[in-house]
């Protein structure tokens, strides 16, 4: 859906066409889901946060002036709704190789030993052991994070989405970044 | 690049790539998304109120112009008039 058809959709919203109401809900709730999942490591409490999300768009539709585009406007509301979530979870503690699955260890060990790519069956190991590594990290470092590295978005575009200075964002960034290095060779140090 | 670094980009990189599809919105959601939308709609509320405001007015003048119909015949009825007099009369009569 283009800019121009959203905007015809909300017009006909307007009018009192619920129709064109729901047609922007099916084409933004992919969207909003995504940015949930891919920001909420307890998948529990995802769908209820995706449909907070949801509630808030559709609320806040009206005051939707058309100045940026659609799915960013959306997704800046997905994203603080995450944020005001997660603030309050408190960081788990530091993990142990023997908190580990087999399978994720054995991807701590492909990486130490094979400069190559990770096998197709070892990543959703690899996706569960990153989750754990992420998981110790303060909330909105976690999110940081996740924005930058998992959704591989710029800085640009994650200062859009939070309302962060772009100074905030590297330096938190590199502190993240410092603190899940510290987190993984943790993790080394106690391989055999 | 250092060691650890390439294999933290390696393990974060695989991750981005394990991303779970989005699902279809659940049952329910749709309509409580539309009620919401609904809710938040300007002007309608505020149009509706007026509306009940405007109503409620209508019959209380209605109420209140039937109430004083009696009131009104009371007053310019002559025999009532007889009434009050009479009525003063005895009380001035029967004071001290």
């Amino acid at each position: 859906m283009t800019d121009a058809e959203v905007t015809e959709c909300l017009k006909r919203g307007r009018e009192g066409d619920e129709k064109a109401i729901l047609e922007l809900f099916h084409y933004m709730y992919p969207h909003v889901a995504k940015l949930v999942h891919a920001n909420l490591p307890v998948r529990e409490g995802a769908e209820d946060l995706i449909q907070q999300a949801c509630i808030k768009v559709m609320s806040n539709l009206h005051q939707f002036s058309g100045k940026v585009p659609f799915l960013h406007w959306v997704s800046r509301i997905a994203v603080n709704t995450c944020l005001n979530q997660i603030r309050h979870e408190k960081r788990r503690p530091e993990i142990r190789l023997a908190d580990l699955s087999e399978e994720e260890a054995g991807v701590i060990e492909h990486l130490a030993a094979a400069p190559n790519e990770l096998d197709a069956s070892e990543k959703v190991a690899a996706s569960e052991l990153v989750e754990k590594l992420l998981a110790g990290l303060r909330p909105p470092d976690r999110l940081l994070m996740r924005l930058l590295y998992i959704e591989g978005r710029s800085i640009e575009d994650v200062a859009n989405l939070t309302g962060w200075g772009r100074m905030l964002i590297k330096m938190r960034s590199f502190r993240a970044r410092a603190q899940l290095r510290r987190r993984y060779v943790l993790l080394m140090k106690e391989k055999p | 690049m250092n060691p650890i670094d390439d294999q933290l980009n390696r393990l974060l990189r695989v991750a981005a790539k394990t991303e779970s599809a989005p699902a279809s919105a659940p049952y329910g959601l749709e309509t409580r998304a539309l009620a919401a939308w609904r809710a938040a709609k300007p002007g309608d509320g505020g149009l509706w109120d007026m509306a009940l405001l405007v109503r409620g007015l209508m019959l209380a003048i209605v109420i209140m112009g039937v109430s004083l119909v009696p009131l009104l015949n009371s007053t310019t009825d002559p025999f009532s008039e007889y009434v009050q007099v009479a009525d003063s009369t005895i009380a001035s009569d029967d004071a001290p």
